[in-house]
């Protein structure tokens, strides 16, 4: 009876004491990830209901700040350009990667190496020094695009490509491009090598082409990475904020305001923070559905 | 479960990831109580006039301050810093911003209770900004009859807000100007259209001066920069003395940039072929285009400037390739009704609620802006004394060495109205840029013009 009793307590005990464990381990985390993104989160929602500035209390005006939005102009604006650097940089950043990575994981293991460290080049240096040398590239006067499209004679006369509403949006996407598309690069590799090689021989035994086994047999392996990778791009391409913020100010007029750059400017440049928050929400919302219905897509495939 | 749980959680990461700091109903409603009630403690001894004795001041104050001169540099407030703590016993702690950056920085510290004991800027921040928000502590206690007598009454004046509360003790100032690249206006003979002397031009002048300049070199002379606030002032000078326009009213409750005036101004700026408007470059990128040639005049420029062209230590009043710059008021009708855009910097308290440290601070103001050692915190600072005299000691010969000051001196009549308080600036300056901007891209001048001041006057409540 006592043995019987003492075996089954053990396991009990052991049980609580892992479970705690586990729990004490997540704790510094836990914590850190309610103060800085459950306590945030719910900020933004609760002080989108009110009128909420610097210097005095606050005044509760409920879905006052979400009909101003609705009838703002620029954060429509805002909202299409926003939407336009996603649609294009999220598919490009992802074809792009695929191919680069396709071709790169074929190469000896050095040139890959060389190759991933020059993708990811711009990745890890900080983003004022790539935004103020892609700026000099960009330059009226003397950038380099300038020098060489008027030298080859295929621009008639220096463009302004930071200060042309024509130009300036796709000037901030093929920068973004280029600053997105090394992290996905390296997972592709990553993902590329980790592929079943005997299935993919099996295919070529079976007579599948190169094409064929990439399409029916990489590439549903490489899902996860790819809704990862997704998923990032489209999170990094709609907070596209530093370029704004040191290249335009979302100008010229506001051909490059993002939603992002709003709120930045509606929050700590007019101190319109239960407006700034409002964007916030209604962005974190629509971010919210696009990733849904990533998974969703991605899990059907 | 699984799907709904990485929903939720990809809702929880965006959500955060774009959430704006800001104050809530609650938070301020904590903070503001025992700072009211810390507030109403100081006013009463200072009532009875006995402040000193009521409240000591602190041993450790700390000090943010905008690159205004030598004070943005380490070097020369560490010697600054350390006369003051060997004459009082306060040790100053430096911080320094960046006008980049700079005052996202003191509204994050401000909103976390965080803020520094003094700051050093001018009346658009201290007064019209954080002071207008009752972040800042009213020192009018520190300007007495002598103090009001010897400073500048414009500069005074712009340190007081509408209800006669001061949230900045003034120390220096400079009429901001242009700047011609003498050396080129010289070769292409403009240089008949300058008065050398008075450092002035008219209108008719100056678009005589600029066709001369744009025949000999084929190029672009002037930029009309747009790309952000940076260095407006200069762009907002040039339109309005060009026909003798405004940007607000007298008294400061109106913005007044759709004068019709100002849309000649404009109207003409556009059809120049001399000069561009460009929506890529800010002020402090035009000084850059000035300085290595690629521009012959620069809108952006002041005393800081003309000593230390685009602060690259290679020779005061001279451009990269060695050629002479020369400082010149805007043009106007007649050459000398220009009215010039001032800069005015000094110190303002934060009310954190520690009387200790408000009058540690006062302290410290006293000590740079009214004392014997004002003549060293002007000089830190590269431009001119506010006052004549700051408690006997004459400060009106302190730049009698330097022959680039003196000449300046010559611009400091023209110095105008310091409008940069008017209620809703900061809405405003953004219109400012964004209208230049649709001007610049070819839009009916007088439409734009009134569209972006009616949306000035909409954040003043007009």
């Amino acid at each position: 009876m006592n043995t019987k009793s003492i075996s089954t307590s053990r396991p009990r005990k052991l049980v609580i004491h892992e479970t705690v464990t586990s729990y004490l381990f997540l704790l510094p985390f836990l914590l850190f990830f309610v103060l800085f993104v459950i306590y945030p989160m719910f900020m933004c929602v609760f002080t989108s209901f009110f009128d909420a500035t610097m210097g005095r209390e606050d005044i509760f005006i409920g879905f006052e700040n979400y009909k101003r939005l609705f009838a703002d102009k620029v954060f429509w604006i805002a909202l299409k350009n926003t939407m336009i650097i996603v649609l294009v940089s999220v598919p490009v950043t992802c074809a792009f990667s695929l191919w680069v990575a396709s071709v790169i994981s074929k190469m000896p293991v050095a040139a890959t190496s060389v190759f991933r460290c020059i993708f990811y080049l711009p990745v890890v240096t900080g983003s004022v020094a790539v935004t103020m040398v892609w700026k000099w590239m960009y330059n009226n006067y003397y950038g380099i695009f300038n020098y060489l499209g008027t030298n080859m004679g295929i621009l008639d006369k220096n463009i302004n490509w930071l200060g042309d509403p024509k130009y300036a949006l796709g000037c901030i996407i093929l920068i973004l491009l280029t600053t997105s598309v090394g992290q996905p690069i390296v997972l592709y590799v990553s993902a590329l090598d980790n592929v079943d090689k005997s299935l993919v021989e099996a295919a070529a035994v079976d007579g599948a082409t190169s094409f064929q086994a990439f399409w029916k047999v990489k590439w549903p392996q490489m899902m996860p990475t790819t809704l990862y990778i997704l998923i990032i791009t489209m999170i990094n391409s709609f907070q596209c904020f530093a370029l704004i913020q040191l290249l335009t100010q979302g100008g010229p007029s506001n051909s490059t305001m993002t939603i992002m750059f709003y709120i930045y400017y509606n929050a700590f440049k007019l101190f319109d923070y239960g407006y700034g928050n409002a964007m916030g929400v209604i962005l974190a919302i629509i971010i919210a559905i696009l990733s849904a219905i990533q998974f969703k897509v991605a899990a059907e495939k | 479960m699984k799907k709904l749980l990485a929903l939720l959680l990809v809702g929880a990461m965006s959500l955060s990831l774009v959430a704006c700091g800001g104050s809530t109903n609650e938070a301020p409603a904590e903070e503001a109580a025992p700072a009211t009630e810390e507030a109403a403690a100081e006013e009463a001894p200072a009532e009875e006039e006995a402040p000193a004795e009521e409240a000591a001041a602190a041993s450790e104050i700390t000090l943010w301050t905008y690159p205004i001169g030598n004070w943005g540099d380490q070097a020369t407030l560490d010697t600054l810093l350390a006369d003051f703590e060997a004459a009082t016993g306060i040790k100053v702690n430096v911080d320094f911003l960046t006008y980049a950056d700079g005052d996202d920085k003191v509204n994050a510290a401000l909103e976390a209770g965080t803020a520094p004991d003094l700051i050093m800027e001018g009346p658009e921040r201290l007064v019209a900004n954080w002071g207008a928000k009752g972040k800042m502590v009213d020192i009018s206690d520190l300007i007495d009859d002598t103090d009001k007598a010897e400073i500048n009454p414009a500069a005074l004046a712009a340190c007081f807000d509408a209800a006669g509360a001061c949230y900045e003790y003034p120390l220096v100032m400079t009429a901001h100007c242009m700047a011609i690249n003498k050396t080129t206006f010289e070769a292409a003979d403009a240089m008949q259209y300058i008065d050398a002397e008075t450092h002035t031009w008219t209108t008719e002048n100056f678009l005589k001066a600029m066709e001369a300049v744009n025949a000999y070199t084929g190029t672009q002379v002037g930029a009309v920069y747009c790309v952000g606030q940076g260095g407006d002032q200069g762009t907002r000078a040039l339109v309005n003395n060009l026909y003798g326009g405004t940007f607000t009213d007298a008294e400061h409750t109106k913005y007044t940039w759709d004068d019709p005036k100002n849309v000649q101004a404009l109207e003409k700026l556009v059809e120049m072929d001399s000069i561009n408007f460009d929506a890529g470059i800010a002020g402090g990128d035009e000084i850059a285009l000035f300085y290595n040639g690629t521009l012959d005049v620069a809108f952006c420029w002041n005393i800081a400037q003309q000593l230390n062209p685009n602060s690259a230590n290679t020779g005061a009043g001279l451009t990269l390739e060695g050629d002479e710059i020369m400082f010149m008021a805007f043009p106007s009708e007649n050459g000398t009704d220009t009215k010039l855009q001032g800069g005015i910097w000094g110190f303002g308290v934060f009310d954190n609620g520690d009387a200790a440290k408000i009058e540690a601070a006062k302290t410290f103001i006293k000590y740079m802006c009214d004392s014997e050692k004002t003549a060293d915190a002007v000089k830190a600072a590269n431009y001119f004394a506010v006052r004549d005299t700051a408690e006997g000691a004459d400060l009106s010969g302190i730049w009698a060495d330097n022959e680039i000051m003196a000449e300046y001196n010559v611009l400091m009549p023209y110095l105008g109205d310091y409008y940069q308080v008017t209620t809703g600036w900061a809405e405003a300056r953004t219109q400012w840029w964004n209208m230049l901007q649709q001007v610049g891209a070819g839009n009916d001048v007088a439409t734009v013009v009134a569209e972006y001041c009616g949306n000035a006057n909409a954040a003043t409540g007009n």
